[in-house]
């Protein structure tokens, strides 16, 4: 048994080596660096730095805020879109089932660049669809990319439509997972479609549902592309600024390594916070 | 309580007809069982009675009232699934209550019904149990109790014993049975088991690919088969069967030699149909009803090949030319493989059969 085990291990070698070397090492290196001062060479540990400046610092304040703002109003909203169309696309009433089921998790496949180039088109003041659809209903335009209230609804329109396709294929598969005998109990009893969503689906789908959330939340908590791209850099005025971007501005544009990984560790312990949090609100009664 | 009946139901899937006509009546309180081999329609022609299914045909009738477009809900039925179909979130005693409440039945009302379920069924410990902490025999007592609850004119069971293990599908089986007494409404339950058809039925329906083959009481069935797919279904082991040939008829009787037995002959009485002379006919004779050497009308060797001891009774499996017998014996014990043995058959303990299957008599 033991020289199998060690047969198999010196197989998994070149792989645990990778491993170590392309995960484990930069997750160690950057709390170690989170530590240390990186604006000056050589680089020098103080502990303060980094971790003093982030709670004292206006502009993490204000990507936090931004982050938690989506992800309270965007991951809800998604994810209650993702159950209606999962609920849509399992009806026996739908024709072309296959084809709503492609066009609802195309987003996820398309180019991040491509989509966001359109979401700006789209959203133009002069020339975007969205300010001449408002302007034909007799509504005004708005102006998406100048005002901070409308750049956030944008950015969470824009990662929602990304996003509740892709939510709704896995919610789908929790739908088929039901029996179907189950509904057909209920229907004996007496219960309404309406009602065995709300007491049958919804409580069976929990499991499910606690998995897109919290895919959703560390999603969000990264949040990085939409900001970037589509609100050029979380514009206006650092109105639409996320932790990701703070992070990549930090790090890769003033060359800040401890200060960026300060910023990482702060949101990865943001997202396992509150996904414990959404399991323990979630979690099966004894 | 209601009696249930089925004028000339159909079903179709597409194109594709899967019960062609069924004709049954089922009288207030009586419980009945569909009875057939997998396919032959039995479950889909209870899920039309509960109106899970639509009917593509004829009427279906509770209390003498059609229910051909009235809803499964309004139809005062309950129905046992074989999977059990509890709620899983739920605990046994929201199981129990959810059709009541989610109806606005008066809690007082509800809390009596179920009570009263928990006590017919003797789950009250389990109450506050949720379904994949009980046992598939608790499982299936909490799926008949939400029926119990509803308070139905007519019980459906769809094959409920069949995910259980067979010491406790002999105990639910008397369960049911006193359910049945006890409650006294008209019970449909469909299986495949011929064996807990007999037992529990008072008149068991046989289906075969979508057709009523016959319909009586379990013992009716047993000794007086219409054809002999309900000869071999009924039964169990099943009935043996030996190719024959009328070689004469006379005086009310044909003479047939078992053509696999060396020519043996048999005297069989008939009453109403006499098969050609050199019709090929088949001969159906029931495991008991092998008797020792000389007691029957017509004796034929045979050669244990393997035997069954079941305690009170041995099952002798035994080749005779190119068919297998099984005969049952009290003193067997001591027949092993490779013994030669006599069999005696008797004529009026035999049918016969002709070569599409129906009954000479």
């Amino acid at each position: 048994m033991r020289t199998q085990n060690a047969t198999a291990y010196r197989f998994l070698t070149p792989y645990l080596l990778i491993f170590v070397v392309f995960w484990i090492w930069p997750i160690i290196s950057s709390f170690l660096i989170s530590f240390q001062a990186t604006r000056t060479v050589p680089w020098r540990f103080a502990p303060a730095f980094n971790w003093g400046r982030l709670i004292g610092d206006p502009a993490f304040y204000n990507a936090l805020k931004n982050t938690l703002l989506i992800l309270v109003i965007q991951v809800p909203v998604m994810i209650a879109l993702a159950i209606g169309m999962a609920v849509l696309l399992n009806s026996p009433l739908l024709k072309a089932r296959g084809l709503y089921r492609f066009a609802f998790f195309a987003p996820v496949v398309v180019g991040e660049v491509a989509y966001s180039a359109v979401f700006r088109l789209m959203f133009s003041l002069d020339f975007g669809i969205v300010n001449k659809l408002l302007n034909s209903i007799g509504l005004p335009k708005v102006d998406w990319f100048s005002n901070v209230t409308p750049a956030m609804a944008l950015i969470m329109i824009a990662v929602t439509w990304r996003w509740a396709g892709y939510n709704a294929i896995i919610i789908l598969a929790g739908l088929q997972s039901i029996p179907e005998d189950v509904y057909e109990a209920a229907t004996l009893d007496r219960v309404s479609k309406v009602k065995q969503f709300f007491h049958i689906t919804l409580p069976l789908l929990k499991p499910v549902i606690v998995f897109c959330a919290v895919l959703s939340i560390i999603g969000t908590m990264q949040l990085f592309t939409e900001p970037f791209l589509i609100t050029e850099r979380g514009g206006p005025g650092g109105g639409t600024e996320t932790l990701g971007l703070l992070l990549y501005r930090q790090g890769f544009r003033s060359l800040n390594f401890g200060y960026a990984s300060a910023v990482a560790y702060t949101m990865a312990g943001l997202a396992i916070a509150i996904t414990l949090v959404q399991l323990w609100l979630m979690r099966e009664p004894k | 309580m209601a009696a249930v009946t089925l004028t000339n139901v159909i079903k179709r899937f597409g194109s594709f007809e899967v019960v062609h006509g069924a004709n049954i009546d089922i009288a207030d309180g009586e419980f009945v069982v569909f009875v057939g081999p997998s396919g032959c329609g039995k479950s889909t022609l209870l899920r039309m009675i509960a109106g899970l299914e639509d009917i593509s045909g004829g009427d279906i009738a509770i209390g003498g009232k059609v229910m051909n477009d009235v809803e499964a809900a309004d139809r005062g039925i309950a129905m046992v699934f074989q999977s059990y179909a509890l709620y899983p979130h739920m605990t046994v005693e929201q199981n129990l209550s959810f059709g009541l409440r989610m109806n606005g039945n008066p809690k007082a009302d509800t809390d009596r019904r179920v009570k009263r379920a928990a006590e017919i069924l003797r789950i009250d410990e389990l109450m506050q149990r949720r379904p994949k902490q009980l046992s598939g025999g608790q499982r299936q007592r909490v799926a008949i109790g939400r029926a119990i609850v509803r308070e139905p004119q007519v019980f459906l069971f769809d094959e409920p014993l069949s995910n259980l293990d067979a010491e406790l599908r002999v105990q639910m089986r008397v369960e049911i049975s006193r359910l049945h007494k006890e409650l006294g409404v008209t019970m449909i339950y469909v299986t495949h088991d011929q064996t807990e058809a007999m037992t529990l039925a008072d008149r068991i329906v046989v289906l075969k690919a979508g057709n009523v083959e016959q319909i009586g009481a379990p013992l009716d069935l047993y000794d007086d088969p219409a054809n002999r797919f309900v000869a071999g279904f009924i039964g169990s082991p099943k009935m043996n069967f030996l190719s024959a040939k009328v070689v004469d008829t006379s005086n009310s009787a044909a003479i047939i030699e078992l053509v696999n037995h060396g020519g043996a002959r048999l005297r069989k009485p008939l009453r109403d149909a006499f098969p050609a002379i050199g019709a090929e006919i088949v001969l159906g004779v029931r495991p008991e009803h092998f008797f020792e050497v000389g007691e029957g009308d017509c004796d034929i060797p045979v050669k244990a090949d393997v035997a069954e001891h079941l305690g009170s009774v041995s099952y002798v499996y035994a080749n005779a030319g190119p068919e297998e017998l099984i005969v049952e014996r009290e003193a067997s014990r001591q027949r092993a493989g490779g013994d030669h043995f006599t069999v005696s058959i008797k004529a009026e303990r035999s049918l016969l059969f002709d070569k599409s299957g129906a009954r000479i008599r």
